[in-house]
């Protein structure tokens, strides 16, 4: 009998054995890698941006050359897939990743007590204004700025001349007539890719935001229940903006995704579509022949004051304040803005606007939309990108009750009502 | 006596034991976590996590028309969902066990959709919907083809009711054909002689003996309808705006994109305790209609 047991408990033994060597073995490996002073150190980078995945697996064999004993491992989660989930699920988990990207304003809220304080970092003074302020929490720069991205309508300059445009609009009526002009040359004036809620709920009803005469206190009288959407001069004037690109849109545009908007801009199918200048990888995937470029979004017929494009930084940069390797990956961001490889692989690989002023970007690699979104930037003819400021959860929500307008469930005071009551709900913590 | 009580236990735990306790791990610890956070607000990332009672219940039930509007949803998609999949999967049964020539062929073919994933399944739908039913309506200018499929409230409903239907019948269909090979054949023979039509047959025989497995694929159907998710996501979204916002949906948003871990658990929650109800009272109705040959 007492021999059953003594088996007994071996077995018992032998399995908790296993699953303790099952469990810890990762945590083992991770933890050498954190802290191990000989051998390789392993940097872990979680990132967002698909459209550079491969590309900084290229730069990751030129770091780990240039940096003996330290390892770069890459991750890449985004594109269709749900990068802030994955990232909650890697803290969750307790794998945290030394380096991972935030977006600023409400994002940088929510991640704010795990990220450190990079103000002393010699890039520092280079950042360009507009990528600082996004990142920047009482007066301290918690983030280094991937790039700056601007949007707007694309056009094809090719139909517009078949149409007998000369002018380019920039006032809403001239759109309008030069929307009027394609449609009686026979060509789709606009493809609208409304399924998407990005697409309406950041950045179309951004430009209702950022034409404010205070962006942000507007943003601030809505958290604080003192403003409303509904009955703000503003907006009443961005609706029309909304309603022309319906008007004188394709048919279902709530079945149209990203990839079909593209794909129907793409090939000559429509004149213009309301996106940004990283389309400018997948158009050229379609059509490289394609002549295109940036116009403004207006929303009246002050052309001075439409001029404009939003310009602003997808994604920053952060270092994990818990991490053991917080010097590995001050030197790694250092390196990719100070170093000449490092630049070569933002300017010409990523092709990116460098958020810096000591980076020259090359005007050739980046396209006829980025070259557009530079040019306005260094003008300084930029809107800013609010929608980082709406309420955690905005977007989706947004977008489901703009998608509810273009539908024609709701009318315009229904539609500006919903937007308030749906943006009280959700700031309510 | 002691001897056969060790050995024994020493069975149960070989055999139970790695089993339990992986059920632990996986589903009862997370559970009893999650009931834990849906008394808190926490966000999901910080380390500050406050104890706030039932305010999340209370905001669910006083303050939240998308969750009500989600379960709407949820539940007319579970009653269509469950009728037609068990139909339409024991219909096909009754067919492919009668003596066809192509009978395993066709039990491949109307098996397949399972095989694929859900996800899978709604981006391949999506395709359909979007790009091959616009073409054949070009063609042919049929109304049915040219609908919006997933761009307006009710069409986009249909839209998840077809493909779910599509993808889960088949695997029905094998539990009841199972069912029906089972079925004694001397009982049938006798029947059949003593003059019963192809009707009776099937009314008096065949269905109060294939009860058993009716009970099997109503609380199947039912529990994958409720949870369904991964053929929301990828076949619309939730949208157009919002109207086919499943709970587990809902769920997940609120949880993930609004950053309220708190309230998505309290949601998820209540879920629990509604599926719990309803799939136990449908086994113990079914259960209680079963009979022995």
């Amino acid at each position: 009998m007492k021999k059953k047991y003594g088996t007994l408990a071996l077995v018992m033994v032998l399995a908790l054995s296993a699953l303790l060597a099952g469990c810890g073995g990762s945590k083992e490996s991770g933890g050498t890698a954190g802290s191990g002073g000989e051998g390789t150190k392993t940097l872990k980078i979680f990132q967002f941006k698909v459209e550079i995945a491969e590309a900084l697996n290229q730069m990751k064999a030129e770091y780990e050359k240039e940096h003996p004993g330290i390892k770069l491992d890459i991750q890449t989660v985004g594109g269709g897939s749900d990068y802030a989930s994955a990232l909650k699920a890697k803290f969750a988990s307790g794998d945290e990743p030394d380096l991972f990207n935030v977006s600023g304003y409400r994002d940088l809220d929510t991640w704010f007590e795990k990220v450190e304080d990079l103000s002393d970092q010699p890039w520092v003074d280079d950042v360009v204004d507009v990528a600082k302020e996004p990142m920047t929490k009482d007066g301290k720069l918690y983030g280094q700025p991937m790039a700056i991205e601007g949007y707007g309508i694309i056009y094809n300059k090719n139909l517009f001349q078949q149409a007998g445009i000369t002018e380019l609009p920039t006032t809403l009526s001239e759109l309008e007539a030069a929307a009027r002009q394609l449609q009686e040359a026979g060509i789709t004036p606009f493809v609208n890719g409304y399924q998407e809620n990005w697409i309406l709920a950041n950045h179309l009803l951004n430009i209702g935001f950022a034409h404010q005469e205070d962006p942000d206190g507007f943003v601030k009288s809505l958290n604080e229940g003192k403003g409303t959407i509904k009955g703000n001069g503003v907006m009443d004037e961005w609706i029309n903006l909304f309603d022309l690109t319906m008007k004188y849109g394709q048919k279902n545009p709530l079945t149209t995704d990203y990839n079909t908007e593209i794909t129907t801009f793409a090939t000559g199918e429509a004149a213009m579509t309301q996106n940004g200048n990283w389309t400018q990888v997948q158009i050229d995937g379609i059509n490289p022949e394609l002549n295109i470029g940036l116009l403004p979004m207006p929303i009246n017929d002050n052309a001075e004051q439409n001029d404009k494009l939003p310009v602003g930084v997808p994604n920053n940069w952060v270092v994990n304040k818990n991490s053991g390797m917080k010097d590995e990956a001050k030197e790694f961001l250092n390196w990719l803005v100070t170093s000449e490889t490092g630049k070569k692989y933002i300017t010409e690989d990523f092709k990116f606007i460098p958020a810096f002023k000591s980076i020259e970007a090359n005007s050739e690699l980046l396209g006829d939309l980025g070259t557009d979104v530079m040019k306005y930037s260094q003008d300084g003819k930029a809107l800013s990108w609010e929608f980082n400021k709406f309420p955690d959860g905005g977007m989706n929500e947004f977008g489901s009750i703009m998608q509810g307008y273009v539908a024609g469930n709701v009318n315009k005071d229904q539609l500006f009502e919903a937007l308030d009551q749906a943006w009280a709900d959700l700031k309510a913590k | 006596m002691n001897r056969t009580k060790a050995s024994r236990l020493l069975q149960q735990l070989i055999f139970v034991g790695p089993s339990t306790l992986f059920f632990a791990l996986i589903m009862i610890i997370p559970f009893l976590l999650g009931l834990y956070y849906s008394f808190t607000n926490w966000n999901g990332v910080s380390s500050q996590v406050q104890w706030v009672g039932l305010d999340n219940f209370i905001t669910i039930f006083t303050n939240d028309t998308k969750f009500r509007d989600a379960f709407w949803f949820t539940t007319r998609f579970t009653v269509l969902g469950v009728l037609l999949t068990n139909v339409l999967g024991f219909f096909l049964a009754y067919l492919l066990t009668k003596p066809l020539k192509t009978r395993n062929v066709l039990r491949t073919l109307f098996f397949m959709p399972n095989v694929i994933g859900g996800l899978l399944l709604g981006f391949i739908w999506q395709f359909i919907f979007v790009k091959s039913f616009a073409a054949i309506g070009d063609l042919t200018n049929l109304a049915f083809f040219n609908l919006p499929w997933l761009g307006t409230k009710g069409t986009a409903f249909w839209a998840i009711v077809i493909v779910f239907v599509w993808q889960t019948a088949g695997y029905l269909m094998v539990i009841y054909i199972s069912s029906l090979n089972n079925v004694p054949k001397d009982i049938l023979e006798a029947a059949e002689i003593d003059g019963a039509s192809r009707g009776q047959i099937l009314r008096s025989i065949i269905i109060p003996l294939v009860m058993p497995a009716v009970t099997v694929c109503l609380f199947l159907a039912i529990s994958w309808s409720f949870k369904m998710f991964d053929l929301n996501l990828s076949l619309t979204k939730g949208g157009p705006f919002g109207s086919t916002e499943s709970v587990a949906m809902n769920i997940y948003y609120e949880a993930f994109t609004n950053n309220r871990l708190g309230l998505g658990t309290a949601k998820a929650v209540i879920f629990f305790v509604v599926v719990a109800i309803i799939t136990s009272l449908q086994v113990r109705f079914t259960k209680r209609k079963e009979v022995e040959a």
